[in-house]
């Protein structure tokens, strides 16, 4: 099914519109000047009248039973207003939703706490300074229980139990088999397996979480402010939480620094939540602050421990790939990381036609912070197995990495094309992408350089990597572990004042991918008016027309379906009007470069605006029975979505696209210590609706894998302690450390989507990471070693060279 | 995360504040940049009863230079003094130092004085007090006194002050004619706290045998650590590869057992002193015979 | 205090960080907070010309002092010419850091005109960006230049 059965176009030329300004350029944001004067309302910026400050006392234990918890001393402090207990938590509220069900609890420790962060106790004081004064006279009887930090020993028989009543740690088991895999790996000429470890790392936006939230006995409503990235979903899950009708709870998300999924907040919420109904219904605010972040927030994800296989043919020709997957979850399923090992599903055999594969997953629970979505929402990580297992099948095989992956790849004449793992591939061309990527590289000359360096005893790499991205998330993409439901809404509502100027209105809030100017420059080339006369604004779940936001890589297609939409809906109305004016039918009226006119009578033709202006204003102008409201909403879905089987095989993301990424490294043998020299970029993300946003998407991206190949890690000792607690530990990479890169683009547009355009906000996400690790091996390939667990920290590849001089010895 | 209840008095004599702080023994924090001591207040680590900011005491924010001392009140900016054209023309090692702490944001409100008096083991100014013989000049409730770099850091963010002592100045001798110098370290990221560094000054007799060196490292120890040993295997020696590498691997060798902690192990951070020596004596000995 | 050239008095708690006052007394909200701790450069605000973090700098700190905001770069509704060149190189994603990325820039460029790249990623290197990447940052800091010295 295509996207022209809803009016809406698939690509540009088919805008009424015979010069647009906008689309496909690289436009100046909206959402700037604000930003960039401090006046962008944030919601640590919004004070309220009598407005209280909460603090949160967190457990310092990884597991522990809650014996007492004494809150007399705190309540007596001066300025204090409130405090909450895991005894308030029991009598107002039920313990959250879980993906996987059954993992969760309440938003304060009610038995036992299980890992170090979990919230046990709260105060409502006049300011956070009060609150946290208060902390220190709260009271916690604990009795310490031994606590289970390592996914492996979560697995054995007697280990602590992070939920005893579940039995066993294992939050999820299961096996997916697409295709003969047995019979490609006994067939293959070659094997190549190994065991990969990905360490802990998250999404840390400059901004933390924040939230303001009311409860008004009286009206038996919830109204919660915040930086929430998806404001619909959080919504419901506290009408769940707190036994509200959903339409008694209203969400106002404020603009947020940043997101990248790591944007959860829910304990807070409803921490908040219930301190305001103990304070009587003033508004609480709570803004996480960072080390709260780092121990309790949502800044960890992927913390995997892989072992995988390819099979090949004498040719290079893969024909089955394996993994085995033991995720670790950590102490609950509620911050809905569970996601993110369902998400390779969707591109699990990369850019590679490979006929069978495997997924043998195991979520696990252990004491650690409960894991949460990261930008790429899980494939990094699956994408550096499986580019590493290709460059190591290509070392034994004898081939150049480029060459290698030329023969596995998908062919463009082959899409629309469904992967084994069953999600279908829209458009791509990836050799097309690989040969500009080795082009501007001077892939040969690199290659030279490289061996001439090496009998100088430097140590030089090139990663060379081909992903897949795939983009417009669908919840059928993630049945496997338990989130039910197809399709994901993203509405807007276009209108069309007296003065003949244009608003959007959306559900959802500023967050930095500068979606508010791509609607805006789709409307303004759908009518044709100056970029200036579109504003974009966002209102709150009541409001709103159903939608979801940001997130997998989904918003700049949807939001552009949903404007398109509304406009083409607005535009009949208009035309149905106008119809009128003119004394013909509407199949004879039509929108052409901002004028609503009869078709082929350039003379008959009216300002779009003159039409509004009509409606509003002039009903004794109107035909009978005509809308006299110039606004129109549209609420977008990916067409074509499919449930999924037994084996999680469906139609899930709706578009594919792809990029090679080329790296050279250095390695510094004698400090460890890994240098980015340069950094190429093929990417094709079909139609770029605004150039200079996918770019900024891209580096961005490619900053974020520089931090998890090299810096980002959320280290816990053996206990459950956490010991990267601080900016100073968590290492956010700075710009000595992001290489500045050289990028082109390529255009494959998708044939479903409208104007063609990609998901493209996780791209680089996905592949820059296993771009850096490979180069890293291909530089201590004449060391004959292999690292294998990220980041590639100078003391884990200290160790590692260590070791191969042991063995030289 | 915000710093819990404190007094605060901001004198504007020595002796006023010496006062407040023998008032306050054992209580009382003394405040001079705070990019330290602030964050330790925000997340509650440490918790003084009185802070004595000394920004109102006049008389301790100058740089004099001359050929043989760079003399700096301890009250200065660390980036005043990174910015200092005399300074940059006199003590360029002393200047590549302070280059190498943190990012301009932090040295424009640092100061020379807090960093030194703080003494983190792993930061550069202690590491180039005592490679350099700084003096160290104090002021307590006794009156003034003054401290050989030598004698000022005496383990893990401890010094010789006394907790009723303030330090006012400290002066760095410039190094001597045909004398290369050198610090290098690796931190995690540019302006992170140093895994390891080294500090290395070496001089050159005519012949082109080093004559004089001097060698500390930091980031290895709970202070920052001299390796007089490795600097008696250097004199008298060709300035070649090899002797580097025999002076790394005695100052190495030397270390006491250095720190382990989430970036680096002990083993680790002892390597990278050997490799960095090896390197530093190597960039200081081609200075050396550039100059 | 004089911030962005208007005089402030105020009786503050000696614990109140400089950036609290900022937001909280003054109601400066374009100053904003990202970890308390001096790593990430989000609070930079000029002290006195010199670019500093607010969030490790107590109000106390700043008594008598001259300090510039992000309020305190525009001239009523003309952008400076460090915001126009973030605006036209995408040289911000969400924003949030952005306000301490300009204050930075802004002190690097009353220091001089000409500034090296070296220079440039000095002063960047203070600041953490989550968005970016830099490279428009870069880009802004390079047309900045630009247009301050052709204005």
């Amino acid at each position: 099914m295509s996207e022209r059965d809803t009016g809406i176009p698939t690509s540009v030329a088919e805008l009424p519109n015979s010069e647009p300004r906008y689309v496909g350029r690289p436009i100046d944001r909206l959402e700037d000047p604000a930003l960039l004067t401090g006046r962008t309302q944030f919601i640590d910026d919004l004070v309220l009248p009598r407005m209280l400050h909460c603090a949160i006392l967190r457990s310092p234990h990884a597991h522990a039973t809650i014996v007492s918890v004494d809150t007399s001393e705190a309540e007596k402090l001066p300025g204090v207003v409130a405090v909450v207990t895991g005894e308030d938590a029991k009598r107002w509220s039920n313990p959250v939703m879980t993906v996987p069900p059954g993992w969760g609890t309440h938003c304060l420790a009610t038995d036992k706490a299980r890992f170090v962060g979990e919230p046990v106790a709260a105060v409502a004081a006049v300011s956070r300074y009060v609150a946290e004064d208060a902390l220190e006279l709260i009271a916690v009887e604990y009795e310490p229980l031994p606590a289970v930090a390592d996914a492996r020993k979560a697995l054995d028989v007697g280990s602590p139990l992070v939920f005893e009543q579940n039995g066993d740690n294992v939050m999820l088991r299961k096996l997916f088999t697409w295709g003969d895999v047995d019979g490609a790996f006994a067939g293959a000429t070659h094997v190549v397996q190994r065991e990969f470890r990905w360490n802990r790392l998250g999404a840390n936006p400059l901004e933390t979480f924040g939230v303001v939230s009311q409860w008004d006995e009286l009206e038996g409503t919830l109204t919660c402010r915040g930086s929430f990235q998806a404001q619909h979903h959080f919504a419901m899950a506290r009408a769940m939480v707190f036994n509200l009708p959903l339409n008694k709870v209203r969400f106002i998300a404020h603009p947020h620094g940043g997101s990248f999924g790591g944007k959860g907040g829910a304990r807070g919420t409803d921490i908040t939540a219930l301190l305001s109904r103990k304070a009587g219904g003033r508004p609480v605010k709570w803004i996480e602050d960072r080390m709260e972040y780092l121990a309790g927030g949502a800044s960890q994800a992927w913390d995997r421990h892989y072992d995988a296989a390819v099979a090949l043919d004498a040719q290079g020709k893969v024909l089955g790939f394996r993994v085995r997957l033991l995720d670790d979850l950590g102490a609950t399923a509620e911050g809905w990381g569970a996601v993110s090992a369902a998400k390779p599903l969707t591109s699990f055999t990369g850019c590679y036609a490979i006929p069978a594969a495997q997924y043998d997953l195991t979520i696990v629970a252990t004491n650690k912070l409960p894991g949460s979505p990261y930008r790429g929402m899980g494939p990094p990580p699956h994408n550096w197995v499986l580019e590493q297992l290709m460059d190591l099948a290509a070392r034994e095989l004898a081939l150049d990495p480029a060459e290698i992956r030329r023969r596995n790849f998908i062919p463009p004449d082959a899409f629309p094309y469904t992967i084994a793992s069953g999600n279908e591939y829209d458009s791509g061309d990836y050799a097309a992408a690989l040969e500009t990527a080795l082009a501007m590289a001077d892939y040969p000359a690199l290659r030279a350089e490289q061996a001439r360096l090496r009998a100088e005893g430097r140590y030089l790499g090139i990663g060379l990597v081909n992903t897949i991205e795939p983009g417009v998330f669908d919840w059928n993409a993630y049945a496997i572990v338990g989130q039910p439901g197809t399709g994901v809404p993203e509405g807007a509502t276009v209108g069309i004042d007296l003065f003949g100027k244009l608003t959007i209105k959306v559900g959802f809030a500023l967050e930095g991918q500068g979606q508010y100017t791509v609607a805006a420059q789709v409307l303004a080339d759908w009518f044709k008016v100056d970029i200036a006369d579109v504003r974009v604004i966002a209102l709150d779940t009541l409001a709103a027309p159903p939608h979801f936001g940001p997130g997998g890589s989904r918003l700049g297609v949807a939001i552009t379906g949903a404007v398109l939409g509304a406009a083409r809906r607005l535009t009949d109305k208009l035309v149905a009007v106008a119809a009128g004016l003119f004394r013909t039918t509407p199949e004879h009226v039509e929108l052409r470069d901002g004028r609503i006119g009869v078709k082929g009578m350039p003379e008959a033709s009216m300002p779009f605006q003159e039409v509004a202006q009509t409606m509003l204003a002039r009903s004794d102008l109107l035909p009978p029975g005509v809308d006299p409201n110039p606004e129109a909403t549209y609420v977008w879905t990916a067409p074509g979505r499919t449930p999924a089987d037994d084996q999680g095989r469906a139609k899930s993301y709706l578009t594919a696209a792809n990029a090679c990424h080329l790296v050279l490294v250095e390695v510094d043998v004698e400090t460890a210590q890994v240098h980015i020299r340069k950094y190429w970029i093929a990417d094709d993300c079909g139609t770029r609706l605004n150039p200079a946003n996918v770019e900024g998407q891209t580096q961005g991206g490619v900053a974020q894998g520089v931090g998890a190949a090299l810096l980002e890690e959320a280290v816990y000792d053996e206990d459950g302690q956490l010991r990267t607690s601080t900016f100073m530990d968590y290492l956010l990479p700075t710009i000595y450390e992001v290489p500045m890169t050289e990028k082109r683009a390529l255009c494959t547009p998708s044939p479903f989507t409208p104007l063609g355009a990609k998901g493209c906000g996780e791209g680089a996400m996905h592949t820059t990471p296993a771009a850096i690790l490979c180069a890293i091996n291909d530089a201590l390939v004449p060391l004959g070693l292999e690292l294998r667990e990220v980041p590639a920290s100078p003391q884990r590849l200290w160790t590692l060279l260590q070791q191969g001089k042991a063995a030289r010895r | 995360m915000k710093p819990p209840v404190f007094d605060y008095a901001a004198p504007v004599s020595l002796a006023e504040a010496t006062d407040l702080l023998v008032r306050h023994e054992g209580d009382a924090k003394v405040l001079s940049g705070g990019q330290s001591l602030v964050p330790l207040l925000n997340m509650r680590l440490a918790r003084p009863a009185i802070l004595v900011d000394l920004a109102r005491i006049p008389d301790l924010d100058w740089v004099r230079a001359d050929d043989e001392t760079v003399a700096i009140g301890a009250m200065t900016r660390q980036r005043t003094v990174e910015l200092s054209r005399e300074v940059q023309a006199r003590h360029p090692l002393l200047h590549a130092g302070l280059q190498l702490i943190a990012h301009p944001q932090n040295r424009n409100q640092g100061t020379v004085g807090g960093s030194l008096a703080h003494a983190d083991p792993a930061a550069e100014l202690p590491a180039l007090a005592l490679a350099l013989d700084a003096t160290f000049d104090a002021v307590g409730p006794g009156g003034a006194r003054s401290v050989a770099a030598a004698d000022f850091f005496l383990t893990y963010l401890t010094t010789a002050l006394a907790p009723t002592e303030i330090l006012t100045a400290v002066r760095f001798p410039t190094l001597a004619r045909r004398t290369g110098w050198s610090i290098i370290e690796v931190a995690r990221r540019h302006g992170d706290f140093a895994l390891a560094g080294v500090v290395a000054s070496v001089g050159l007799a005519t012949d082109g045998a080093i004559d004089r060196a001097r060698l500390v490292l930091f980031g290895v120890g709970a202070t920052p650590v001299r390796a007089a040993a490795a600097e008696g295997l250097l004199v008298g020696q060709r300035a070649e590869a090899a002797v580097f590498a025999r002076a790394g691997a005695r100052a190495a060798g030397d270390l006491e057992e250095p720190l382990t902690d989430v970036h680096a192990s002990a083993d680790y951070r002892r390597d990278l002193a050997r490799v960095l020596v090896g390197r530093a004596l190597a960039e200081a000995a081609a200075r050396a015979r550039a100059a | 205090m004089t911030v962005n050239g208007e005089r402030h008095e105020a009786d503050v708690e000696p614990r109140t960080t400089l950036v609290d006052f900022l937001r909280g007394t003054l109601g400066l909200t374009g100053t904003h907070v990202g970890c308390e701790h001096g790593v990430c450069g989000a609070c930079t605000v000029l002290w006195n010309g010199k670019a500093v973090r607010s969030c490790i700098m107590l109000a106390v700190q700043a008594d008598g002092a001259e300090l510039k905001t992000v309020e305190g770069l525009a001239d009523g509704p003309t952008l400076h010419p460090i915001q126009r060149a973030f605006l036209e190189k995408h040289g911000l994603q969400c924003g949030f850091c952005t306000p301490g990325f300009m204050i930075s820039v802004y002190e690097l460029l009353s220091r001089t005109s000409t500034p090296t790249d070296e220079e440039i990623t000095d002063t960047l290197g203070g600041h953490i960006c989550r968005c970016t990447g830099y490279q428009s940052i870069v880009e802004a800091v390079h047309v900045a230049v630009e247009k301050m010295r052709t204005k």
